[in-house]
């Protein structure tokens, strides 16, 4: 209840203040009626206004009130009653129910009909509210009406609208005639109209409203209590009252209109003005700025020439950018506007700032990116840093705190011209000037000195004419004369114009007195002090006269001397010049003769021209005679410029000693100027860096307008001066300063102390123009001393500011100055803190020439304020007064931060070290723990690091044995190195995946994984599945590996075929064997053993008891023993893999060398009991292991392969003594398609690495090429489509050439001609010879080029870089087998594809007679197309000399496909119909050319070579003495030439038959190897890994040979021979 | 190469993975390993370890405690290179699969005394959102081939020509912290 009785409380204070003044209208009655009706009513039709506003009619009001007020009763039966008191408040209440009224209209006559009953129920209920009425009337007699005000102000919100109303009806209600006034009836209806009022703005209120009008029946008691009071204050509120009348006068109008549309319906005809009357209006009343450009005479004041300030040379800056009609505009808007033209600009345009638009921002940009917005946006907090200065030329922090001390001493100031100066004053001044002028020249005294000069030379050239001879040659002298002559002339013309100044001076001095004379006589009056006294000095008359005619003489004498040498220089040009002439005008006579007549004239009009026949004249007349005009000449100089002879010399003297006029004496005039001047005063501001410091005293202006301040301030500064300006101001009277002129004052030097600094005098003036009424001549004014007014003069104010500014001087002496550094002003200090360098003692700024010729070619405006010190700066250093270093200085700290010096550095052993560890120098690229100290180093941890450096360029010849291949071997490190450059870049190149495990995205397309759906499919699937599926290893990335963390894991399966054993040979049973195995040769099945062996054996073993024993880097693991020729081991074999130099990374890997051997070994046992009776109690046997065979996988292959999967053909020795092939009874070799199928043994391999390394991805790389360019997008898209289609299938278009360059892969392929040796052996069977020249081929070393160019690109040699080289891969050797089948006349092809062991490579193809052979080229075999051995598993494509095509058929093994290229089904050709073969020329030479071999290299190397094999036998023995066999070696050297020449066939018989002639007692194993010689190395790794050392029976012996057959080209065919030889017993 | 007795200084490491704050997960176990220069060498220790899981204490922290002791001692030569400790956090999704929920590393201090080193921890993001679905719902994030990466610098700045940037963003997901006192000796 509460709040809501404080609301009502409110509304009711409020009302009761309206009733005061309603009581005063009351009172104030007719009078206040006629005031209002200005408001709103318009005297429009009658009845309905009295409806409205009863006021105007009180007794037609009084029925209409009566009827509201019962209807509303009736409505809300409560409220009736309440409002009812027929107390006459009336006239109170009345604001309330006005503006209800207006509200409520329609209501009420809605209501009306049940207005009687209500009347009935007012009566019951007066008495609550006689309850509340004490209380009211309390709060109302405690606060008044303003309490109650001012909440009505926080009331607001709830019914603000009301109480606008409130207002409104307040003024209607004035209007309210009084006669109303009787008592009850119109109380009632008002109070009923209060209530409605109140309420019905708000509808939602309707239920606090029946509450509140509880109230307010109450309020209107406390009203009527209220009436009765006397309206005391009324008289004072009506003036109020009155006011607020006015300001409400709009509401008002408001509601009227209100009203009018309500309740007073007129009908009238629609306004309508004509558009021409609108128009009219709008005209007068509108005001449009034409668009029209306004002339410029408009926009300045009269007379006015524009200005413009630019072509001053005045700095104005760039104007914004306003369209041309814009401005137009608004300088017309602003001509009416502003008539004084303050708008406008000197030059006629509207005054505007420059541009303030940067023409970049300044602000960093920010990035579009969400995160980085983000950032952006995030607060960041920084500590408070204590802002030292806002200068930037402030004292560096590291400088004392600057208690410096700049003295400024300012004297006083002088006017030189002043607007109050009289023309007297004007004068004076000028005399003053001229006078200081004067006092100065005489000081210096010019003329004197130069006189005297003149006599010291004149002597000097007399005495050195006199005495000439004893020093110098006469030649030098004369030059001294000539030289001091000139100078003569030189000096005296100065002389004479220094004269002709001091004298002209003089006259002007005197003038100007003459002047002030006359004026003062004129005016009658004297305003200064000035008085000019001329002192005559008397001369001697005679002597000065003397002087001055020796001075003409002297004079004459020279200037004739003058004269003659110029007439003799002018005579002598003359001839020359006449000469000339008449040589050119023979020559024109002489060309005039040849030519015609009529073409005379025209010649001739050209020669006239440059006659000199008027120069000719000239010389000659008679001037050095003619002294007289000379000396006329002279003389009158010397009249004009010197004191005559006699005239007594004049110098004047001015004194202020003269009085002043007093005032009384004075015109009016001139005693107001001087009062004038009396008024004016005058002080100076000090400015310091633009900022004023201090100001003088004011002191008034003197009469002899000087001023005297005679102040010194003491500047205590902190910052370098930028500036020291002072500011003149001027006071007349009590008026207000006027700033006069701004006076900039030197910053002293910091020599200039205080005390000794001299008073200086500056000059300012002022452009203020000053007219004044009086006497006083004002100042830009024009004004004249003559009387007619010609010869005007404007002068401005100007004057002198004497002063001294000087550093002052410490307590203790110590001047307070910034510190030197500071001392370079302006600009240096200003570039020194933008510059870090500098600000270190040198200077960034290099090059200031530049700098200033950039400037001048940017043009940069000079005047603009942004460049002012660019602008110094440029000028001081083309000037030269700066110091610039001319040296820029890099790393200037170095020199402090070395604690050691270079040398000294360079030779410490542990910096180097870490320097070459850091370059990744192969020897220390992963060197761990260096030492600490030099000391711990030891030197030859650099000696193979330096042995490596020198040996670069020597060719050692230990290792290569032959030179050639010693020279081939450092061409082929040039190489390396060479691409190891261009791959440098490839190294560390990380992909996302080297770093990051990621699932991938499930492919809809790929089979495996399937769809998302599918592969979601698989978490169903059990984790441990019956038929677990083999996964794919986890691929590691090289670069967290180290020793041991990789294996190589060699699991061997099986092998087929093994040698079997002999039985124990004797002489006898040599014959037995033959027929044995003529008996064998057509054995039926291969696997078939023979059983019939083992009975010779006398152990009864089997036929063979294998093991396998594969060594990797010196590394051995063998496998158990298994039996028979077929046996099957299934065993997993684990070796250790280390890289070199503990080097990780793929490019390392990759060029790992070592190969690992997979050798097969027997292992025999022997019996070794000496005794037979002992065999019952024990069994002495010993182990012998012979070896069978081997297989080379050279590691790289495996590291490029991951798996080596396959089964792979042994390697097996022609000749094993002691063991036959059991089936080896093939006799036609080569074009049977059907070729036996175990025809050599194999063995089944898995090989892998443990982890899984990851190859380095081949660069895929852009070479420059030579190729046509559509060539090689055909070629481009060609590898796309297949890819495309059988992105396993290797498609090869294009390859790299030795020397980076991209070529088509047809151009290698071309016939040639293969070595004559070769073809000469067979030369009727082409077989053979084909089989030769692939041997030959095969002999080429193997080394694949991933390790000769330590980055996974294939390069293609061509055949003869390839022969040259005497290396390459298998695309060289394919590539080369291929054009000598090509040249042989076979139809040969390289296919492209992937083989076994190899992965992707390159064989040859060839079409014999009805089948196609596969052509190992490395090996020198040929398979048939379906020979199942054949490791050539698939054929991506087939290249031939003019064209590629591409396997499109379904399979891709040799056995499967079909070779016949001519079918466009099978095969996709590269170069088809729509892209015919463009003939591309080979980069095959034309011909290979073969040296002979030579045949005493290869016999020397092959000595060599056996001593070196040797001595490595004899090293591997160490605890064993190993004895040689010489007769057996013997042997064994003759019968490898046998070896080489059969090729290793069908000689075992009789080799057998010959050892066992020569050794019969000797139990004997031994092989021969056949290998291509590239190095020793592999050599002795091959003999080492058969084992043959390791037979460690006392007596045993050995034997060795070496055979090396030379092909042409330097290919050698190396046969060893290593035997043991046991003696039986 | 060097002397017998080469002269080494010697770098002792005590301390133990204090606790985490992963807000989100529970249940986390945390790996250690150190990543050091060319010049240095474990000598004693253990050079990485693999702690017990730890469930959320039921405080207000919601720290993962596992007071996982480390100590080891490094010898070297050369400063530089100088061991970085690195950890991973791993811990069981919603389908139960271990995913690594953080990588971190910090540098062994400096200088001797006891340190608190409190490290953020992020994981590497999917490449994209296709991928990241699928590396939640297989419950195979990506994570880094190996944990070391974290500490060493190499390919990263190679990567970025090679791999959109995004995919480098390495988001934490979650202010995740780990409190690490050392007392290097």
């Amino acid at each position: 209840m509460n709040p809501r009785e404080e609301k009502v409380k409110i509304i009711t204070e409020e009302f009761i203040e309206n009733d005061e003044d309603a009581d005063m209208e009351r009172q104030k009655k007719n009078s206040k009626v006629r005031r209002q009706p200005r408001k709103k009513q318009p005297p429009t039709t009658v009845p309905e206004e009295m409806v409205s506003e009863k006021s105007h009619l009180g007794n037609q009001q009084e029925p209409v009130q009566e009827e509201p007020k019962t209807y509303l009763l009736s409505m809300t039966a409560r409220r009736g009653p309440r409002s009812l008191p027929p107390i006459p408040s009336t006239s109170r209440t009345g604001f309330a129910e006005f503006s209800m009224r207006g509200r409520m209209r329609e209501k009420l006559q809605a209501a009306r009909s049940k207005a009687e009953s209500a009347l009935l129920q007012e009566m019951p209920t007066p008495r609550p509210r006689r309850l509340r009425s004490p209380s009211k009337k309390e709060l109302e007699t405690e606060f008044g009406t303003e309490p109650g005000k001012k909440v009505e102000s926080t009331q607001q919100e709830i019914d603000s609208q009301s109480h606008s109303r409130v207002k409104f009806r307040d003024s209607a209600r004035k209007i309210k005639p009084k006669p109303q006034v009787p008592p009850g009836f119109p109380s009632a209806e008002e109070a009923y109209n209060f209530f409605t009022f109140n309420f019905d703005p708000e509808p939602e209120d309707s239920e606090k409203k029946t509450k509140a009008s509880h109230r307010e029946g109450t309020n209107q008691e406390e009203e009527e209590g209220e009436e009765e009071e006397p309206p005391a204050q009324g008289g004072g509120k009506e003036t109020d009252e009155e006011e607020l009348l006015n300001g409400d006068d709009a509401e008002d109008f408001l509601l009227g209109l209100d009203h009018m549309v309500d309740d007073f319906i007129a009908v009238r005809p629609a306004d309508y003005e004509s558009i021409h009357d609108r128009l009219q209006m709008e005209r007068e009343m509108l005001f449009i700025p034409s668009r029209q450009a306004v002339p410029t005479y408009k926009k300045l004041p009269e007379n006015v020439q524009p200005r413009f300030l630019e072509d001053e040379g005045l700095y104005t800056g760039v104007r914004p950018e306003v369209s041309r009609t814009n401005q137009n505009i608004m300088e017309n808007r602003l001509l009416v506007q502003d008539p004084e033209r303050r708008w406008f600009g000197d030059d006629g345009r509207i005054l505007a700032l420059p541009n303030p638009i940067k023409p970049f921002p300044s602000r960093p940009p920010v990035e579009t990116q969400e995160l980085s917005i983000k950032g952006e946006l995030e607060t960041m907090y920084k500590k408070a840093v204590k802002y030292v200065h806002s200068s930037q030329h402030m004292i560096r922090s590291g400088d004392p705190p600057g208690n410096f001390q700049l003295d400024i001493d300012i004297s006083g100031l002088l006017f030189t011209h002043h607007p109050c100066f009289s023309r007297e004053h004007v004068l004076a001044a000028k005399l003053a000037q001229l006078y200081d002028q004067y006092l100065a020249r005489h000081q210096r005294n010019k003329a004197k000195f130069l006189t005297d000069k003149l006599q010291a030379l004149r002597n000097a050239v007399q005495t050195g004419l006199d005495s000439e001879k004893p020093h110098q040659s006469p030649d030098t002298i004369q030059k001294t004369i000539n030289d001091y002559k000139s100078e003569i002339r030189q000096t005296r013309k100065l002389r004479d114009a220094e004269q002709e100044k001091d004298r002209t001076l003089l006259k002007t001095i005197i003038k100007v007195w003459k002047e002030m004379k006359s004026l003062r006589e004129f005016q009658r009056f004297t305003n200064t002090p000035l008085k000019l006294v001329l002192r005559k000095e008397k001369v001697d008359q005679k002597a000065d006269e003397e002087a001055y005619e020796a001075e003409i003489q002297v004079e004459i004498s020279e200037l004739l001397e003058e004269h003659t040498e110029e007439y003799a220089q002018k005579m002598e040009e003359y001839r020359t010049s006449l000469q000339q002439w008449k040589a050119w005008r023979k020559a024109q006579k002489a060309k005039k003769k040849k030519r015609k007549q009529a073409a005379e004239e025209h010649p001739y009009d050209e020669t006239e021209e440059p006659y000199p026949e008027e120069d000719l004249v000239k010389p000659i007349p008679p001037e050095p005679t003619d002294r007289a005009v000379i000396e006329q000449e002279v003389r009158e100089r010397a009249t004009q410029s010197r004191r005559r002879p006699g005239e007594p010399m004049l110098v004047p003297e001015l004194s202020l000693a003269g009085s002043i006029t007093p005032n009384n004496q004075c015109p009016r005039a001139e005693v107001l100027r001087r009062e004038d001047v009396k008024k004016r005063s005058l002080y100076l501001k000090v400015l310091f860096n633009n900022k004023e410091v201090s100001r003088t005293v004011t002191r008034p202006l003197g009469a002899d307008f000087r001023v005297h301040f005679g102040q010194i301030f003491n500047l205590q500064i902190v910052n370098w001066p930028e500036s020291l300006a002072l500011q003149v101001y001027e006071t007349i009277g009590h008026s207000g300063p006027t700033l006069l002129a701004e006076v900039f004052l030197p910053i002293p030097e910091t020599t200039v102390f205080t005390g000794r600094a001299p008073i200086e005098e500056m000059e300012f003036s002022s452009n203020q123009h000053v007219t004044l009424d009086h006497e006083g001549v004002g100042s830009g004014v024009p004004f004249s001393f003559e009387a007619d007014g010609s010869n005007q003069l404007i002068l401005m104010t100007s004057g002198k500011v004497s002063h001294s500014v000087a550093w002052a001087i410490g307590e203790n002496g110590i001047p307070l100055i910034p510190p030197l550094s500071q001392q370079n002003i302006g600009f240096r200090s200003a570039l020194k803190r933008a510059d870090a360098i500098s600000s270190i003692g040198t200077s960034g700024l290099t090059d200031m020439k530049k700098l200033a010729k950039w400037a001048a070619e940017s043009k940069l405006d000079p005047n603009d304020p942004n460049n002012a010190p660019l602008m110094q700066l440029i000028s001081v250093a083309t000037s030269g007064e700066s110091y610039v270093p001319d040296f820029f200085r890099l790393e200037q700290l170095q020199q402090e931060f070395n604690f050691v010096s270079d040398q000294e550095l360079n030779r410490s052993k542990r910096f180097r070290l870490l320097l070459l560890r850091s370059q990744e120098v192969p020897e220390f690229r992963n060197y761990k723990q260096i030492p600490v100290y030099d000391r711990e180093i030891m030197e030859k941890v650099f000696q193979d690091y330096e042995k490596r450096l020198r040996d670069r360029n020597v060719i050692e010849t230990k290792e290569h044995i032959d030179t050639h291949r010693a020279i081939v071997a450092k061409y082929l490190q040039q190489v390396r190195e060479s691409v190891i450059n261009r791959f440098l870049i490839a190294k560390q190149y990380f992909l996302l995946a080297d770093m990051i495990v990621e699932e991938e995205v499930p492919n809809i397309s790929s089979e495996g994984s399937g769809i998302l759906g599918l592969s979601l499919f698989k978490l169903a699937e059990q984790k441990r599945p019956l038929r677990p599926r083999r996964k794919g290893r986890k691929k590691v990335t090289a670069q967290n590996l180290s020793d041991g963390d990789i294996k190589l894991l060699v699991n061997i399966v099986r092998a087929y075929d093994i040698p079997v054993r002999k039985p124990a040979v004797s002489k006898f049973q040599q014959p037995s064997r033959s027929s044995r195995m003529f008996s064998e040769k057509h054995a039926a099945s291969p696997s078939t053993h023979s059983p019939n062996h083992n009975a010779d054996y006398p152990l009864g073993q089997v036929l063979v008891r294998p093991f396998v024993e594969v060594s990797f880097q010196r590394t051995v693991c063998h496998t158990t023993t298994a039996e028979g020729p077929n046996p099957s081991w299934n065993e997993e074999l684990e070796l250790p893999f280390r890289a070199p130099n503990g080097d990780y990374s793929t490019a390392s890997l990759q060029s790992v060398k070592d190969v690992v051997f997979i050798n097969i070994f027997d292992e025999v046992l022997h019996d070794v009991l000496e005794d037979d009776r002992e065999r019952g109690s024990g069994i002495h046997t010993r182990i012998e292991r012979h070896w069978l065979g081997c297989v080379k996988i050279p590691f790289s292959t495996i590291y490029f392969q991951a798996r080596i999967d396959g089964t792979f053909k042994i390697d097996i020795p022609p000749v094993l003594l002691g063991y036959s092939k059991e089936r080896n009874m093939i006799l036609e070799r080569g074009f049977d398609s059907v070729r036996n199928l175990s025809e050599g043994s194999y063995i089944t391999l898995f090989i892998t690495i443990e982890p899984q390394l990851v190859p380095g991805e081949s660069v895929q790389e852009k070479f420059e090429s030579q190729e046509d360019e559509k060539l090689l997008q055909a070629s481009e898209k060609f590898q796309a489509e297949c890819a495309f289609k059988f992105p396993n299938r290797q498609c090869l278009t294009t390859v790299i050439d030795i020397n980076g360059k991209t070529v088509f892969i047809t151009r290698y392929l071309k016939p040639l001609n293969p070595p004559e040796e070769l073809l000469s052996v067979y030369p009727n069977n082409l077989q053979a010879t084909a089989e030769l020249v692939a041997r030959y081929v095969s002999l080429i070393p193997f080394l694949p080029d991933t390790v000769s160019f330590a980055g996974i690109c294939d390069l293609w040699s061509t055949s003869d870089q390839f022969l040259d080289l005497l290396a390459g891969d298998e695309e060289e050797h394919a590539v080369l087998l291929c054009n000598y089948f090509l040249s042989l006349g076979k139809k040969a092809w390289l296919v492209m594809g992937n083989a076994i062991p190899e992965g992707p490579t390159a064989y040859v193809l060839t079409w014999e007679q009805g089948h196609y052979l596969i052509w190992n080229p490395c090996s020198g075999h040929f398979y048939g197309q379906f020979d199942t051995f054949c490791p050539l598993k698939n054929v991506g494509c087939l290249i031939g000399p003019d064209n590629i095509w591409f396997n499109i058929q379904r399979y891709d093994s040799p056995l499967r496909i079909n070779f016949d290229v001519t079918k466009p089904k099978l095969w996709k050709s590269f170069f088809s119909r729509s892209l015919p073969y463009p003939g591309l020329s080979s980069v095959q030479p034309e011909e290979l050319i073969y040296q002979r071999s030579d045949k005493a290299a290869a016999a020397e190397l092959q000595d060599r070579l056996e001593k070196i094999l040797k001595e490595k036998i004899m090293d591997w023995r160490p605890r064993h003495l190993t004895r040689w066999n010489r007769y057996c070696t013997s042997t064994l050297r003759h019968f490898l030439p046998l070896l080489e020449k059969s090729q290793g066939d069908d000689v075992e018989d009789d080799h057998r038959a010959e050892l066992l002639k020569q050794l019969g007692d000797y139990r004997f194993s031994g092989f021969p190897l056949h290998m291509p010689y590239s190095e020793v190395k592999p050599l002795i790794d091959a003999v080492y890994s058969t084992g043959v050392h390791n037979i460690d029976v006392p007596n045993v012996e050995f034997a060795l040979a070496v055979y090396i057959h030379p092909y042409p080209k330097n290919v050698l065919s190396v046969w060893i021979y290593v035997a043991s030889l046991i003696r039986n017993r | 190469m060097t002397t017998a007795s080469p002269s080494v200084f010697l770098l002792m490491v005590n301390g133990q993975v204090e606790s985490a704050q992963f807000p989100e997960y529970d249940d986390l176990y945390c790996k250690y390993c150190f990543v050091y220069g060319q010049d240095w060498a474990p000598t004693a220790g253990l050079e990485e370890g693999i702690s017990q899981i730890t469930s959320k204490s039921q405080d207000v922290r919601q720290a993962l405690v596992w007071n996982f002791p480390i100590d080891v001692t490094f010898k070297s030569t050369n400063p530089y290179g100088w061991p970085q400790i690195v950890l991973s956090v791993y811990g069981p999704d919603v389908f139960g699969n271990d995913v690594v929920r953080g990588y971190g590393a910090v540098h062994v201090p400096f200088s001797p005394g006891r340190h608190k080193r409190t490290i953020p921890m992020f994981v590497p993001e999917s490449t994209s959102k296709l991928q990241k679905f699928t590396s939640w719902f297989m419950g195979r994030r990506p994570e880094y081939t190996d944990p070391k990466v974290v500490a060493q610098g190499e390919g990263r700045e190679d990567a970025e020509t090679e791999i959109p940037r995004s995919t480098w963003v390495c988001l934490c997901p979650n202010p995740a912290w780990l409190m690490l006192p050392f007392c290097p000796q």
